[in-house]
């Protein structure tokens, strides 16, 4: 079943330079399942996902033939329309929660905000909610965690509650940009997990934006790869270690390997015609 | 005898009535021209003990000497010619309102030494910088190209020893591999030190001889190059650490 079908998305900021095509032409559909979308910096990916919200500020504009989440046409839906599929239908989880949670504001009461606010719970059941998504993402201690400002958390607790966050109101899908890049190894693999649970328990689909090919290739089904603003390889995630493309194959030669040579790690050649188009 | 000797180093932090012990008791040696990695979770105190190094953090217990001399506090001039620091984040480090020129010249200007343009031309050149860069500001400049400011800056006054707080986490992969291979071949052409903080075990294992693995402000267990590439960890830290980095292995693709 698909959840998500877009077609020709663009994404285009007018500058006083002209015109800086961010997203060009990007095509692609999600049923309830994981897929990536890597790339480097500039490649476009985060604008991918924050045109699924509608989330791009003039000067930026989206265009596309086609965007359509669950029969809903959000290219032209109203801001009201908007308003009320964010967060409810489609959750976003920004890359550092350093800079996404309010930092004056105590974790509790951002957890429970939307709950009074939207759904109009009352304030013990708003936090019996809350405390349970910290459950759900791990959290050992969601009492005192309820009680801490955002400055009393480590990168992965914020992170935790972020996701949490997220999860409140059950989104169908999930759009995570970075949800990991801030956090070490060990803990990564812990939000991956949390994440992948929820994938299969819940049945939400999930858009995972990422630069980081092997772990995207680990953690997701389908994965897009990105290169200035546009798809230029789609594969299965079993298969990205065999990826054709000379963009993909460079991006995976760069990288270093345990137990690897100790000569200059390959460079990514640019000089094809792939990179002109 | 080695350059850099930690013995029994402590850092602790007091945050109002409570006591954060963010190093405790860690020794370690770095031998002269030798590459030395501190890998660990966030909050394993790897950059803490970079920062007592240079004075940013306090040493609440133990000592530090290089080349056999205990640091002086504050550090001094002496210090800052023999031991420079290259941060995690070139958007954070570098100073938005200087231009590259003027990050460049002022440890020149500050330890009166002459000679500023030849010298900064060729500290751009020496990072593959084309001098154009010279009067731009760091805005003007790709994260990559930070990052190359920020080590240039680093050897402004030639140092030794080069401490290297995760100097690629923020960095794409293909410019991560720009940047490692720049990194060893200053540490070849000059003769450096390196002492590297990262959570990455396969970046480690690619710029370092020797790693520690640190985990709550403890040292668990240090493993040479060849130790790590085969699995011998003696600790299960150090294993869960390595498992957790399995898909950074030389046998996948």
């Amino acid at each position: 079943m698909t959840l998500l079908s877009v077609k020709n998305l663009r994404v285009t900021f007018d500058t006083e330079a002209g015109k800086v095509e961010a997203v060009r032409g990007v095509n692609f559909s999600l049923g309830r399942e994981r897929l990536g979308i890597v790339g480097e910096s500039g490649s476009g990916k985060t604008m991918t996902g924050r045109s699924i919200l509608r989330l791009v500020r003039p000067p930026g504009r989206i265009e596309a033939d086609e965007m359509t989440f669950d029969g809903i046409d959000l290219m032209n839906a109203s801001e009201r329309q908007m308003r009320a599929l964010r967060g409810p239908r489609i959750a976003m989880v920004m890359q550092d929660p350093k800079y996404s949670l309010n930092p004056v504001m105590r974790v509790g009461r951002q957890l429970t905000e939307g709950l009074r606010l939207r759904d109009r719970i009352g304030a013990k059941e708003a936090h019996a909610k809350a405390v349970a998504a910290l459950e759900a993402v791990q959290i050992r201690d969601p009492e005192r965690v309820m009680q801490a400002w955002p400055h009393e958390l480590s990168g992965g607790m914020g992170q935790r509650v972020m996701i949490a966050m997220m999860l409140i109101p059950n989104p169908d899908l999930l759009i995570a940009d970075e949800p990991t890049s801030a956090l070490d190894v060990t803990v990564q693999a812990e939000v991956l997990r949390i994440l992948d649970t929820l994938v299969k328990e819940r049945g939400m689909g999930l858009i995972f934006v990422s630069h980081d090919l092997r772990l995207v290739a680990r953690f997701c089904d389908r994965v897009l790869v990105m290169y200035k603003g546009r798809v230029v390889e789609e594969v299965a995630s079993g298969d990205l270690l065999a990826a054709r493309h000379p963009y993909t194959r460079g991006l995976l030669n760069c990288l270093p390997r345990i137990g690897g040579p100790r000569e200059p790690l390959p460079g990514l050649d640019r000089s094809g015609d792939w990179a002109r188009a | 005898m080695a350059l850099i000797e930690i013995d029994n180093l402590s850092v602790h932090f007091e945050v109002g009535e409570r006591v954060v012990r963010a190093v405790q008791g860690v020794s370690l040696n770095v031998a002269a021209r030798e590459s030395y990695g501190l890998v660990g979770e966030s909050g394993s105190g790897k950059s803490t003990i970079l920062r007592a190094i240079c004075g940013l953090a306090p040493i609440s217990g133990g000592a530090i000497r290089i080349g056999g001399q205990p640091l002086k506090t504050p550090r001094g001039r002496g210090f800052a010619r023999q031991v420079q620091m290259v941060f995690q984040d070139p958007y954070a480090s570098l100073h938005p309102r200087h231009t590259i020129d003027r990050v460049l010249s002022e440890p020149l200007a500050i330890h009166g030494i002459g000679d500023t343009d030849r010298r900064v031309v060729q500290a751009l050149r020496d990072v593959a910088l084309d001098p154009a860069f010279r009067f731009r500001y760091p805005h003007q400049l790709s994260g990559g190209q930070r990052q190359r400011v920020a080590i240039a800056r680093a050897l402004m006054l030639e140092p030794e020893i080069l401490l290297l707080d995760e100097p690629t986490s923020a960095l794409d992969a293909s410019v991560q591999a720009e940047t490692l291979n720049l990194l060893n071949r200053l540490r070849a052409e000059r003769g450096l030190t390196f002492v590297m903080v990262s959570h990455d075990l396969a970046v480690i294992d690619h710029m370092c001889d020797r790693v520690l693995v640190m985990q709550h402000g403890r040292a668990v267990e240090e493993l040479a190059r060849a130790d790590l590439a085969a699995a011998r960890m003696q600790t299960d830290y150090a294993r869960t650490l390595f498992e957790a980095s399995a898909d950074r292995m030389l046998d996948q693709g």
